[in-house]
């Protein structure tokens, strides 16, 4: 872990804004050879017990008066807005479910894929892993913020052990189809919610509010995730996703239901 | 004076707290109340007169009269008493996180930390004893509750109570239960109230064991449906696992 770690340093939190949304897969600066691509990058609890040995943050302080400052020293001084709380956690939730349906995606499809291609054990399992620590992340995030869950929760249960299960039966070019599908969704959707999130540092940033931890910490997941999320895509295409039949209609569907379940999750 | 009026002369409309449940920051202040300093002022004032006069506009313009505006400053309160009813039910809620003796507890050597599901019964039961003072005039807020216009700020209340008791009481499931649980905390509590407002026992002995009975009623529910689904769910995957092992590609 130590190893891969340094090669992250272009994503601590100094650094920030990096408009690295703008072209996600294109640079790969950040990822590591591909000998030890096979390491899952999400540690169990890495979010929650970095956020108080952090160094902090280099960023500009507002000037704070006495008062505040003895009060409350290393806090921001306003409220974030109605705006801003409702973006964060229509965020959150929409993320919690995602990875609910990735891990449950994965969870149906691996003892079918594997007992007639035994050789995509490992990946299978890598990936797995992988969507298990983020689900771990967003669920500690979620009650970390007090943020309400899905009310749809058993659906999206429902529906994404369905959808794995189905296109396992259909072959392994199915099952990777799906997983390009979801993946170029999701991968998308996070690259939105990074530009969603540095808009509103900008936004702080220009009413000389310092931005907390918190978020500094929320947009490195989000980033981190959604880099994993798209060498997830990269496997599935090294796979033969494309080879699968009717692959358009296929992924054209799975993407459609992908795109609703994000509407809905949001608001639901 | 003058001043005062002229705030006084524009009214707010009360907000509801139907926003309290999104993102909430460890870093950034919270978001103001849904009162607004003035309102807070008279509001506060009021809260002693309760007991006397209940939840009525007598006890808002008393209260008024003692923070020192006129009497016609109740004005400022579109749904007159209501207003009374909602900022008891804020600030109780709200003085809950200073039960710290509850919430995190000092574990003594060899000793057993409460668990989630204990000290959930310990805060319900602190918020029950917050309406000791005004518990004889109480069906008149429920009365008030109870009107159609105010049911929604009054359920949005409830739930934000629940919400909160399970928070402070370190639940972290944020799954289907997190639904249930809520909901089955705010039927407990509900029902508890009501049974307290006509409890004459001595420290409310009789109220204590019904929301202990229906505490138990609820988790004796809650297991027998836990049970249930683990043995469906047991039996589909043994099926599945014999059908795979005969040979069948699923």
């Amino acid at each position: 872990m130590a190893l891969f770690s340094a090669f992250r340093p272009v994503f601590s939190s100094h650094s920030l804004p990096v408009y690295d949304f703008l072209a996600p897969s294109l640079f790969q600066i950040h990822r590591a050879p591909r000998s030890i691509r096979h390491l899952s990058t999400t540690p169990q609890r890495h979010t929650l017990s970095n956020f108080q040995n952090d160094s902090p943050s280099t960023a500009p302080r507002t000037p704070k008066t006495g008062t505040e400052a003895t009060s409350n020293p290393a806090s921001t001084s306003k409220p974030l807005t109605q705006a801003q709380r409702d973006f964060l956690s229509r965020a959150l939730r929409v993320n919690q479910t995602g990875e609910l349906a990735a891990v449950l995606i994965y969870a149906a499809q691996t003892p079918v894929i594997v007992a007639s291609h035994p050789h995509l054990r490992p990946l299978m399992k890598h990936m797995y892993d992988q969507e298990a620590g983020h689900f771990v992340t967003w669920n500690a995030l979620l009650s970390r913020h007090r943020v309400r869950p899905t009310a749809l929760y058993p659906v999206w249960t429902m529906a994404a052990t369905v959808l794995g299960w189905g296109t396992a039966v259909m072959g392994r070019e199915a099952a990777m189809a799906c997983t390009e599908a979801v993946e170029t969704v999701i991968g998308g959707h996070y690259n939105e919610q990074v530009g969603g999130l540095l808009e509103i540092f900008k936004e702080m940033e220009a009413e000389g509010v310092e931005v907390g931890e918190d978020l500094r910490v929320l947009v490195e997941s989000v980033r981190r995730i959604r880099d994993e999320e798209l060498e997830h895509l990269d496997h599935a295409l090294e796979n033969d996703a494309q080879k699968a039949v009717p692959h358009e209609l296929l992924t054209g569907v799975i993407r459609a239901g992908c795109r609703g379940a994000i509407w809905v999750s949001e608001r639901v | 004076m003058a001043t005062k009026t002229r705030i006084l002369l524009a009214p707010r409309k009360l907000k509801l707290p139907s926003s309290l449940r999104t993102y909430h920051s460890h870093n950034h202040p919270a978001p103001p109340g849904p009162f607004t300093p003035v309102e807070s002022t008279i509001l506060s004032a009021s809260a002693p007169h309760i007991p006397t006069h209940g939840f009525t506009l007598t006890t808002l313009s008393l209260g008024a009269k003692d923070a020192g505006y006129i009497d016609a400053s109740t004005n400022l309160f579109p749904r007159g008493a209501f207003a009374l009813v909602q900022w008891h039910l804020y600030t109780q809620r709200m003085a809950l996180q200073h039960h710290t003796g509850i919430i995190s507890p000092e574990v003594r050597d060899g000793g057993r930390a409460p668990g989630v599901g204990s000290k959930v019964k310990m805060l319900t039961w602190e918020r029950l004893m917050g309406n000791r003072e005004v518990v004889h005039r109480w069906q008149e807020a429920l009365a008030l509750m109870a009107l159609p216009s105010n049911i929604p700020p009054s359920v949005g209340e409830l739930g934000a109570l629940s919400d909160e008791i399970w928070y402070l009481s370190g639940d972290t499931s944020v799954d289907s239960s997190w639904y249930t649980k809520r909901a089955s905390l705010s039927s407990i509590y509900a029902a508890s109230e009501l049974f307290m407002t006509t409890d004459k026992s001595d420290g409310y002995k009789e109220t204590r064991a019904f929301m202990d009975r229906r505490f138990g009623d609820v988790q004796a529910v809650g297991s027998a449906v836990g049970s249930l689904g683990q043995w469906v769910g047991f039996n589909a995957r043994s099926g599945l696992n014999v059908l795979r092992s005969k040979g069948a590609r699923i």
